[in-house]
């Protein structure tokens, strides 16, 4: 069991992922998102070639350390007591810094401004909403919903039929992987 | 009709953006190549690198040229006072309209883009938002205005602005400025500080046009990742750095560059204005400068 605190993780576990883009659409239609914006994505590696292809669902890791947080111009980030990195559109700007900083590629940026120009960066939330009123119209507008605050899972990892897709406290994550591996003797 | 019209070209151009998402450099299958390129040892390290200089270093040293320049100069000023030269002599015409008016375009683009590059910097402390979301619109369509004046610019003074022997010389004595009195410099047409801002704002600019387009247009194909032999996500890091790293020397000079014409030298503001610039001034700043128009008047 965890010490303390949650820290809270998403782990897509590649032997498992399926290629059924159930998660990535999940979040869309959940969160309501534009057309053009994917807040989780699906993607699949060494298409065709036996023994090397495997495919992996990808959105923001909600790192420790966030590299995000550490370079935004208008400080619009915040991390949660649970781990979890939420940003508060009001203040973005959509400079593109966070993009330039993340590992992962998880920041977007709608292009709805005239020319083009960039929007407010959008990004996965762990379905946990943002800095608005919990579970406001407003949020939920800016931000989609807010699972967390109802007490049930993202709804990428809940809707994963193979459960591939884990989330929750890092070491309950990494507990279950480490159990599989063994179970199946491969895959570290 | 036309409303209809519009709301074709409006869904057409949402798909295509939709369209460009799917194969798109930064957020399609190079999603999951690019992770290895942050950090790992075989990679250039540019996200940590952009990360510990914008999470460290960026806001400070903007802080510090920002502060510390106009300092040094309000020093400067008190020290040595600023050098007045005689408006009675004759006038000596040296930037034509065309000159001028090129110059006009970009110190307007100027005046808006060194505010609004520190509105972004500085970002945090305005709580961010619509302001300084216009700020940086601001910043881009100003880029149109310099852009349009850096290329005249830098073909109208090109030659003038090669480096001579003079510079070397003006460069031991900092063109004069750290004494009251009134000496003749040696100096062409332009002085060495004068070309060194010449090019800093030319070639430098023209960096500082492509960097912050590359930061704009984001995820661009055109093949200038790949040609470079990187990924578009890099490139942006090493706009993103560059850019922030040139602006810090574009901002020191411009700022000298003002306090030379409004402040250090004074009038010398009036010769960007009428074109004209005061005998006195001529002689003692530009020596070589009016000693070749004396024998060419000889002649």
């Amino acid at each position: 069991m965890s010490n303390g605190q949650a820290r809270m993780k998403f782990y897509c576990d590649t032997t498992r992922c399926i290629e059924c883009f159930a998660c990535s659409v999940a979040c869309s239609e959940a969160h309501e998102l534009p057309v053009g914006i994917s807040r989780r994505k699906v993607v699949t590696m060494h298409e065709g070639i036996p023994g090397k292809e495997y495919s992996i669902s990808i959105a923001c890791m909600h790192c420790t350390d966030a590299p995000c947080e550490q370079v935004c111009p208008v400080d619009c980030f915040y991390i949660r007591e649970d781990g979890i990195v939420l940003h508060d559109k009001n203040k973005c700007i959509g400079c593109g810094y966070c993009l330039y900083a993340c590992p992962f590629g998880a920041p977007q940026f709608p292009r709805d401004g005239a020319f083009g120009t960039k929007g407010a960066m959008d990004k996965c939330t762990m379905c946990a909403g943002g800095p608005e009123e919990t579970n406001s119209a407003r949020e939920r507008h800016l931000y989609g919903h807010n699972r967390i605050a109802e007490g049930k899972v993202p709804i990428c990892a809940a809707v994963c039929a193979t459960n591939a897709l884990l989330v929750g406290d890092a070491e309950e994550v990494s507990t279950i992987y480490r159990k599989r591996v063994s179970s199946r003797g491969k895959g570290a | 009709m036309t409303r209809r019209a519009i709301i074709v070209v409006a869904a057409s151009m949402m798909l295509a953006s939709a369209a460009c998402a799917a194969d798109s450099q930064i957020w399609g299958g190079m999603i999951i190549t690019n992770i290895p390129e942050y950090g790992k040892d075989q990679s250039r390290n540019l996200g940590p690198l952009f990360t510990y200089l914008q999470g460290n270093f960026f806001r400070s040293i903007f802080l510090g040229i920002l502060l510390g320049i106009p300092a040094v100069f309000l020093c400067h000023y008190l020290v040595f006072g600023p050098k007045v030269f005689s408006h009675d002599g004759e006038r000596i015409y040296v930037f034509t309209l065309f000159n001028r008016i090129i110059h006009l375009l970009a110190a307007v683009s100027f005046v808006i883009l060194v505010p609004t590059g520190f509105m972004i910097v500085f970002g945090a402390y305005l709580g961010g938002g619509a302001l300084v979301t216009y700020a940086r619109h601001l910043h881009g369509i100003a880029t149109i205005v310099f852009a349009v004046s850096v290329v005249p610019m830098f073909v109208f003074w090109f030659v003038e602005m090669l480096p001579a022997m003079d510079d070397i010389k003006w460069f031991f004595m900092l063109g004069g400025y750290l004494s009251r009195k009134k000496q003749e410099v040696p100096a062409g047409k332009f002085n060495g500080g004068q070309k060194v801002w010449f090019w800093l704002a030319t070639i430098g600019g023209l960096v500082m046009i492509v960097t912050g387009g590359a930061m704009y247009l984001q995820d661009f194909g055109l093949g200038i990742a790949g040609g470079l032999g990187m990924s578009q996500i890099d490139l942006l890091r090493l706009a993103a750095i560059v850019h922030n790293l040139l602006a810090f020397a574009v901002v020191a000079f411009f700022f000298t560059h003002v306090y030379m014409s409004l402040f250090a030298i004074k009038g010398s503001i009036n010769s960007i204005i009428t074109g004209y610039k005061e005998e006195d001034e001529v002689k003692h700043l530009h020596s070589s400068y009016y000693r070749k128009l004396k024998q060419v008047r000889k002649a």
